[in-house]
């Protein structure tokens, strides 16, 4: 309970005799983390974006010339059975031809009516977890090798793009949110190493005393989860009050949940620990 | 009176960092509840006879023994830890703490050592009556002089306590006056039942009770 209650003291006391380091720690880790959400929302709002966009996307998959009209369904069913796949639907030529009349705004099959060259196709719906290149490649293999299917046609070209231009994005985003996080590491600890070195005298003395390594460290430690853990709540606070701010109407913004922030504020807690021990560890001799 | 040794070196050997050898088959023991004055002049090596005792330094050869702990090895930082606060120092290297108030520094060991809030302020209002420190209370150092330094010194080294106090220098440049109430107090302390080494580049007077007197000489203690 003493140990708590000295801890407690020291660290308010260290706040108290170096406020202004402590306000520069605290604004520059607040900056930094509010970087960091601003990367983590526009993150999760691109990713929504992304998943909206190539949720409409489908495959047709035509079928060969010489195929019976009466083994049709029986073709659906088994294109049905592929896993991911959420719907088939049958597109007849007569059909065919009506959607090219609607596209064109003219039919251009007059003369046509006795043989539609157009053929017969199914349109192929998918699970969100299966519109990946990788995904759609291997659901084609499987379509294709069924009898009585000639080949398939979705937009792969824009969908390897679309995949490749995200991927960017994502590595980009790791590499700037590891580059902040160190910068907040590296902020925080050099932050505590001034107050350490300002306290030197008296952290001699208390060693001459038998005053341990941790004893001296701990409420430098508290002072980095503190520090920390508000600048990354203040971080969130000021983007929920810019965010009430402004609106978008283009596309919605998507935030974490509030666990996900919680758990967030947590962890930059441990990274104030974490760079207060790298601060203070050689000074302290720890 | 206790048979127990508080302190004891033998064959100690060491050299300074600069290269010469302060002490070269150094013998020195004291028993509990007695003191030892130690004189030598300037260089002599008493604060490294202080570093050696508070485990700061460690010998070259020989055996140092302190409060029934070896402090022969560095690295031992546990035990170093153990004897250090069982250990009160006045003067020389043991210095206040500056972000500490006077009330802070006294009750500092009683707080190393969990003592409970109402024995801390229990034991803080004796030494501050005691050592006529309770307008100072809770004053910052840089606002004590130098007596009252001292004196905090001395209620800190004896708060908790301590079985083993060392006093490094604790009269020198002082005024008749305060020379003689610092001296009264180290008096006291010394019929109190405590052991005491006392360092003085200066001689002491002859009517310290239960005291053995000692002179450092050609890195010996004679």
């Amino acid at each position: 309970m003493i140990r708590i209650q000295h801890i407690l003291k020291e660290f308010f006391r260290n706040v108290y005799r170096n406020p202004g380091t402590t306000f520069s720690g605290f604004l520059s880790m607040a900056l930094l983390f509010l970087l960091f959400d601003l990367f983590w929302v526009a993150a999760q709002t691109s990713d929504r974006f992304y998943s909206d966009l190539i949720s409409d996307l489908q495959m047709e998959v035509f079928v060969a010339e010489a195929t019976a009209d009466t083994t049709l369904p029986e073709i659906q069913e088994v294109i049905s059975g592929i896993e991911g796949i959420t719907s088939v639907d049958y597109v007849s030529r007569s059909d065919a031809r009506e959607e090219l009349t609607a596209l064109v705004g003219v039919d251009l099959l007059v003369g046509y009516d006795t043989l539609n060259p157009l053929p017969r196709s199914y349109i192929v719906s998918f699970a969100s977890d299966l519109l990946t290149i990788g995904g759609l490649t291997a659901t084609e293999q499987k379509i294709t090798a069924i009898k009585g299917i000639s080949h398939v046609y979705y937009s792969r070209s824009w969908l390897d793009k679309a995949e490749k231009t995200r991927g960017v994005l994502q590595n980009v985003g790791m590499i700037l949110g590891a580059v902040i996080l160190l910068a907040v590491l590296i902020s925080s600890a050099n932050n505590m190493r001034l107050m350490t070195r300002a306290r030197a005298t008296g952290f001699h003395q208390m060693r001459l005393q038998g005053a341990g390594g941790l004893f001296l460290a701990f409420p430098f430690l508290f002072e980095g989860l503190i520090l920390a853990g508000l600048s990354a709540a203040a971080g969130w606070l000021t983007l929920f009050y810019a965010h009430g701010k402004v609106e978008f109407t283009q596309f919605e913004i998507v935030f974490p949940t509030s666990d996900e922030i919680l758990i967030f504020c947590a962890l930059a807690g441990l990274l104030g620990v974490a760079s207060a021990y790298v601060g203070i560890r050689r000074f302290l001799k720890l | 009176m206790s048979d127990r040794t508080v302190v004891n070196l033998s064959n100690v050997y060491l050299t300074s960092d600069r290269g010469f050898e302060v002490f070269q088959d150094l013998n020195f023991s004291l028993k509990a509840e007695r003191s030892a004055i130690i004189t030598g002049a300037a260089g002599s090596g008493k604060s490294l006879l202080v570093e050696l005792l508070i485990g700061r330094r460690f010998a070259d050869s020989g055996s140092v023994e302190v409060l029934g702990e070896a402090l022969n090895k560095p690295g031992r930082r546990r035990i170093i830890k153990r004897v250090r606060r069982q250990i009160g120092g006045v003067g020389g290297i043991f210095a206040l703490v500056p972000s500490y108030t006077v009330s802070e520094n006294i009750t500092f060991p009683l707080v190393l050592g969990a003592a409970r809030k109402k024995v801390r302020k229990e034991r803080l209002m004796k030494m501050l009556t005691e050592f006529s420190l309770l307008k100072q209370a809770g004053t910052l150092p840089q606002r004590l002089t130098r007596v009252e330094h001292t004196l905090v010194q001395l209620a800190r080294a004896t708060v908790a306590n301590q079985p083993l106090i060392i006093i490094d220098e604790p009269l020198a440049g002082l005024d008749q006056k305060t020379y003689e109430r610092i001296y009264e107090y180290m008096v006291k302390l010394a019929l109190s039942g405590r052991s005491m080494i006392i360092l003085s580049g200066e001689t002491l007077p002859t009517n310290f009770p239960n005291t053995d007197r000692y002179q450092i000489m050609n890195g010996a203690l004679v």
